[in-house]
C-alpha cells in the first residue's frame, strides 16, 4: 500500500471507531464545538494581542464565511458547479455603492436591496440555462462572472466609474450610531453571518433542503419522485445570489470603494476552494474553509511572494487527503434528530401507527373510488415514439384496470421501458395519448404525473445514495407538500405539522416493506434486494393510485421473489393499481391479472396470463421460430 | 530553434506526468469536484513556481528565435509566422484526430474517459492512455506557449491563464469529446472576438464579455455544442 492510501485509511479509522460506551462515533465533545466557536468569534475582539489589523482578519473570516455559505446553497446542496459567483457579489456591491454614493440611499436599507438586485439579476441570468448539464453550465456560470466584471469595467451609461471603481460608500447606520471602526465591522459581519446560519440550518432540514439534496444525488430520480428539479435549482442560485449580495454591500461599505479589481475570475475560484475545503454541504465546514483561506495567507505573510505557491499546494494536498472537506456534513449515526423535526412521537410504533392513519385517511378513499370505475384507470392510444431511426415504440395501446396487476413483457430491447418513460412525462411522443382517470396527460412533466398519481421505480435502482433511508422515503410526500423557503426557516406551525406527517408517512411504508431497522441507514449502504424495496417504499410514499415497476424482481432470488409476489399481491388487494416490466414469468403468471407482450416496439400479444404463456408469437418472439 | 522547441516538448510532457501522479491520480477515487480543486491547485503551485523562478514581470522573447519573413500576394502581406502557427495548428489537429478517431489506441483513450475501469478489465494498459494523455495535451499546450510568445514577443506568468479559460471556452462551443469540434470552437472564437473588436464601436473593451454571451446563446440553442456530442443516458 503507498503512502498515501496508508494515511488515507489511518484518517478513516480515526473518524469511523465507535466509543464502545455510547456507540458514536468521533468524540463526545463534538457536540460542545459550535457553542466554543461562537464563544470565540464573540470576545475574539476583547482578547489581548488582537489589534486592529487582526479584527480586519476576522472581519474578512466573517465576508468568506457569508460568501461559503452561499456558494455552498447552490454546489454544496444542490450540486451546481458555480464558477461564477463572484458576479453576484459584485452586483450586491455595486448595487450598494451607485445607490448610496448617487441617490443617498441608507447602507441598512441597502442590504436588502443588494441582495434583491443580485437574486434578481441570478433569476433572470440563470433561467434560461438552467437545465444545462454539469459541465456546460459551468463555463455558463464562468462566463456569467466574466460579463458581470467586464460589464462592470466598460462603465456603462457611466454608473460603475470603470475600472478605478468607486468611492466614499457610507458607513451603516443603526439610528445615530455609526458602525465605522473595525469592531464595529467586525460585529456586523458576524450578527449577519449568525443570523444566515439560523436560517440555512432549519433550511438544510427541511422540504426545500430535502429537495435539494435530492437533486444533488439523482436528478432523474428526484424529477420521477415529483420534485420540480428546475424550480428548484432556480431557488438555489436566487438564494445564493441574494446572500452572495449581501456580503457585496457590508463589503462595500466596509471598504468605503469598490473596483472591479475585487471580483475576478480568481475570486469565484477561491469561494469554490471554500466550499469544497470544508466539505459539500457543511455548514460548519465553510466557516472553517474560509478561516483556512483568509488566515493562511496573513499567516505566510512573511514568505509574500511565496504565499500563493504554498496555499495551491495546500489545496491540493487537502484533496489527496481529505477530498471530502475538512468538515464534512454527517447523516449516518444522527437518527431522527438529524432531521430536525419537532414533535415526534415517541415510540417507535405510535410513529409508524400515526403514519398508517394518514396513509388511509388520504388515499384509502382514492383508491377504493377507482375500484367502482369500469374504464381503465390508465390508457395508452396509438403512442408512437422514434429515436432517430429506430422505431421505439410503435402504435401502442395499453389499457390498465384499477385494482388490477398488469404485466408488459417481451424481449430485451422491446421499448418496454420506454413506454414507461413516455407515460411518466420523460419522453413526449410523437403521436397518441396517455390516459390517466380520463384526462390526458401525454407530455406531462415528470413531477406534475407523480402528483396526479402515478409513481415508478427503475430497471436500474435509482436511490438517494448519500442519504438515509428515511430521507430517501421521504421524497415521497414531497410532491403533496407546500412549505417553501420562508415557512421552514420561520418554522410556521403548518410547516412542522407537515414535516411531522412527512416521517410518519415515510416511517409507515419502510415498515410496510420490512426496511423499518435501516431507516437511520445511508441508502448506499443496504444490500441489493433491499435498495429495490426501498425504492418501492419510496414509490408508494407518494400515495400514488398506480405503480409502475420496471423489472422489480431482477436481481431477486427466488425467496425474495416470492416476498416481492406476495408484497404485490398485498398493494393489489388494497387498492392499488399496479404496471409490471418483468422477465420472471413465474412472477407474471402467479400474480397477473392481465399480461401485454411487447416486441420492437409493438404489441404483439394481449390476455390472460395462460393464454399468453403458450401464445406461439410469444414463443417465437422470446426463443426464435423451430428450424425446418 | 528546433532544438528548444523539441526541449519544450520533453519538459512540458514530463511536467504532465509528474502533474498527473501528484496531484490528479490520488484524487481519482473523490470524484469530480475535489479534481476540479485539485487541479486549481496545482496551477496555482506551477504558475507561482514560475514567478518565483522567473519574476512576475513580462519577460521578452528573444527576437533572434522569430521569423521575421513574409509574403507578399494579392495587395495581403501576411507574415510568415501567422502562416507558421496556421499550418503546424492544423497539422497537429489532424495528427491527433486521426490517433483518437482512427486507431484502435485512440478507441481505447475515448472508451477510458467513459469508464477506466471497464476498459482495464479488457485489456488495456491505463498507464499507455494516461501517459499518451498527459504527455501529449501538456506538450501541445507548451507548443501553444512558444507560439504565442513568438506571436506576442512577451511572456508572463500569468499569460496561460485567460487562454486556459478560452480553451474550455472553445472545447464546450464546440462540443466536449469533439476533437475538430475544439479545433472549430476555436477558430469561431477568435474570429468572433476579432470580428466583434473591429466592428462594434467600442467594442474592444467588451470583446471577451462578447464570446461568453455567444457561447451562453449557442448553448441555449444547442445544449451539447455546435458539433455536439453523441452522449444519450439511459434512463
Amino acid at each position: 500500500m503507498n503512502f498515501v492510501e496508508l494515511v488515507r485509511q489511518r484518517l478513516w479509522q480515526a473518524n469511523h471507531n465507535a466509543s464502545p460506551v455510547t456507540g458514536k462515533t468521533g468524540a463526545r465533545w463534538r457536540s460542545f464545538i459550535p457553542f466554543l466557536a461562537g464563544g470565540f468569534i464573540f470576545v475574539f475582539p476583547l482578547l489581548p494581542l488582537v489589534n486592529n489589523y487582526w479584527i480586519d482578519v476576522g472581519f474578512f473570516v466573517g465576508i468568506y464565511s457569508l460568501l461559503g455559505l452561499s456558494l455552498n446553497v447552490v454546489l454544496g446542496e444542490v450540486g451546481l458547479f458555480d464558477l461564477g459567483h463572484a458576479a453576484f457579489y459584485a452586483i450586491g456591491a455595486y448595487t450598494t455603492a451607485i445607490l448610496n454614493t448617487r441617490f443617498g440611499v441608507s447602507i441598512l436599507l441597502l442590504l436588502p436591496l443588494s441582495a434583491l438586485a443580485a437574486a434578481g439579476f441570478a433569476y433572470l441570468v440563470m433561467s434560461p440555462v438552467i437545465h444545462l448539464r454539469g459541465d456546460y453550465l459551468c463555463i455558463v456560470t464562468i462566463g456569467i462572472g466574466e460579463i458581470v466584471r467586464i460589464g462592470i469595467v466598460n462603465n456603462p451609461w457611466g454608473l460603475t466609474n470603470g475600472p478605478n471603481g468607486i468611492t466614499g460608500v457610507e458607513a451603516p447606520a443603526l439610528g445615530s450610531f455609526l458602525v465605522e471602526t473595525p469592531t464595529g465591522f467586525y460585529y456586523f459581519i458576524w450578527v449577519i453571518v449568525a443570523l444566515v446560519i439560523l436560517g440555512l440550518l432549519r433550511l438544510q432540514r427541511s422540504r426545500v433542503g430535502r429537495a435539494w439534496n435530492y437533486i444533488r444525488e439523482d436528478e432523474i430520480a428526484a424529477e420521477a419522485n415529483g420534485v420540480d428539479v428546475r424550480s428548484y435549482k432556480l431557488l438555489s442560485f436566487t438564494l445564493g445570489a441574494a446572500l452572495a449580495g449581501v456580503t457585496g454591500s457590508v463589503y462595500a461599505s466596509k471598504m468605503m470603494v469598490v473596483s472591479p479589481q475585487s471580483f475576478l475570475f480568481m475570486e469565484s475560484a477561491l469561494l469554490f476552494c471554500i466550499v469544497l475545503l470544508g466539505g459539500l454541504g457543511s455548514i460548519p465546514g465553510a466557516l472553517l474553509g474560509a478561516t483556512a483561506v483568509v488566515v493562511f495567507p496573513e499567516v505566510f505573510r512573511q514568505f509574500a511572494s511565496f504565499r500563493l505557491l504554498f496555499f495551491g499546494l495546500a489545496l491540493m494536498i487537502m484533496m489527496i487527503f481529505r477530498p471530502g472537506g475538512l468538515l464534512p456534513r454527517k447523516r449516518e449515526g444522527l437518527g431522527f434528530q438529524g432531521l430536525g423535526i419537532r414533535g415526534l412521537a415517541q415510540s417507535e410504533e405510535e410513529l409508524i401507527e400515526r403514519g398508517r392513519l394518514l396513509v388511509k385517511e388520504n388515499l384509502a378513499l382514492r383508491l377504493s373510488e377507482n375500484l367502482t370505475r369500469s374504464d381503465p384507470l390508465l390508457e395508452t392510444r396509438g403512442v408512437t415514439l422514434r429515436f432517430g431511426g429506430l422505431l421505439a415504440v410503435n402504435n401502442y395501446d395499453l389499457k390498465v384496470y384499477p385494482g388490477k396487476i398488469t404485466s408488459l413483457i417481451g424481449p430485451n430491447g422491446a421499448g418496454k421501458t420506454t413506454l414507461f418513460n413516455i407515460i411518466t412525462g420523460i419522453y413526449r411522443p410523437e403521436r397518441g395519448q396517455v390516459l390517466f382517470k380520463g384526462e390526458n396527460i401525454t407530455g406531462l412533466k415528470q413531477h406534475l404525473v407523480v402528483s396526479r398519481g402515478i409513481a415508478r421505480t427503475f430497471q436500474n435502482i435509482r436511490l438517494f445514495p448519500a442519504l438515509t433511508c428515511i430521507e430517501n422515503v421521504m421524497s415521497g410526500p414531497h410532491c403533496h407538500g407546500k412549505a417553501g423557503v420562508f415557512s421552514a426557516v420561520l418554522r410556521t406551525p403548518s410547516q412542522v405539522r407537515e414535516e411531522r406527517q412527512f416521517v410518519e408517512i415515510a416511517s409507515f411504508r419502510l415498515h410496510q416493506v420490512g426496511l423499518w431497522e435501516y431507516r437511520n441507514e445511508l441508502a448506499r449502504n443496504l444490500p441489493y434486494g433491499k435498495q429495490r424495496y426501498l425504492e418501492i417504499a419510496r414509490a408508494l410514499a407518494t400515495g400514488p393510485e398506480l405503480l409502475i415497476l420496471d423489472e422489480p424482481s431482477s436481481g431477486l432470488n427466488e425467496r425474495e421473489s416470492e416476498e416481492l409476489m406476495e408484497l404485490l399481491q398485498g398493494l393489489a388487494a388494497e387498492g392499488f393499481t399496479i404496471l409490471l416490466i418483468e422477465h420472471d414469468m413465474n412472477v407474471v403468471m402467479v400474480i397477473s391479472d392481465w399480461v401485454s407482450v411487447m416486441d420492437m416496439g409493438s404489441k404483439i400479444a394481449e390476455g390472460l396470463p395462460q393464454e399468453i404463456y403458450n401464445h406461439p408469437t410469444v414463443i417465437e418472439a422470446y426463443l426464435g421460430k423451430e428450424e425446418d | 530553434m528546433a532544438m528548444a522547441v523539441g526541449f519544450v516538448f520533453l519538459a512540458n510532457a514530463g511536467a504532465g506526468i509528474m502533474v498527473e501522479r501528484v496531484a490528479y491520480r490520488p484524487v481519482y477515487p473523490a470524484g469530480r469536484l475535489p479534481l476540479v480543486v485539485s487541479a486549481l491547485g496545482m496551477s496555482i503551485f506551477i504558475q507561482n513556481g514560475i514567478m518565483a523562478l522567473w519574476g512576475p514581470r513580462f519577460q521578452v522573447y528573444p527576437g533572434r528565435l522569430i521569423p521575421t519573413a513574409s509574403f507578399h500576394f494579392w495587395g495581403l502581406t501576411i507574415p510568415f509566422l501567422k502562416i507558421l502557427i496556421l499550418v503546424l495548428s492544423l497539422l497537429v489537429m489532424g495528427v491527433i484526430y486521426f490517433i483518437v478517431e482512427k486507431t484502435p489506441f485512440g478507441a481505447a483513450v475515448r472508451a477510458s474517459a467513459l469508464d477506466r475501469e471497464t476498459v482495464t478489465l479488457l485489456g488495456v494498459d491505463i498507464r499507455k492512455v494516461i501517459l499518451f494523455v498527459f504527455t501529449l495535451g501538456p506538450a501541445l499546450g507548451g507548443m501553444a506557449g512558444v507560439m504565442n510568445g513568438m506571436y506576442y514577443r512577451s511572456i508572463q506568468f500569468s499569460m496561460g491563464w485567460n487562454y486556459g479559460l478560452k480553451a474550455f471556452t472553445a472545447t464546450i462551443l464546440g462540443g466536449i469529446g469533439n476533437i475538430p469540434g475544439s479545433m472549430v470552437g476555436g477558430i469561431l472564437l477568435g474570429i468572433m472576438e476579432t470580428l466583434l473588436a473591429g466592428y462594434v464601436p467600442g467594442g474592444g473593451a467588451w470583446k471577451d464579455g462578447f464570446t461568453f454571451l455567444i457561447l451562453i446563446l449557442v448553448l441555449i440553442l444547442r445544449p451539447t455544442g455546435l458539433i455536439g456530442e453523441k452522449v444519450a443516458e439511459k434512463v
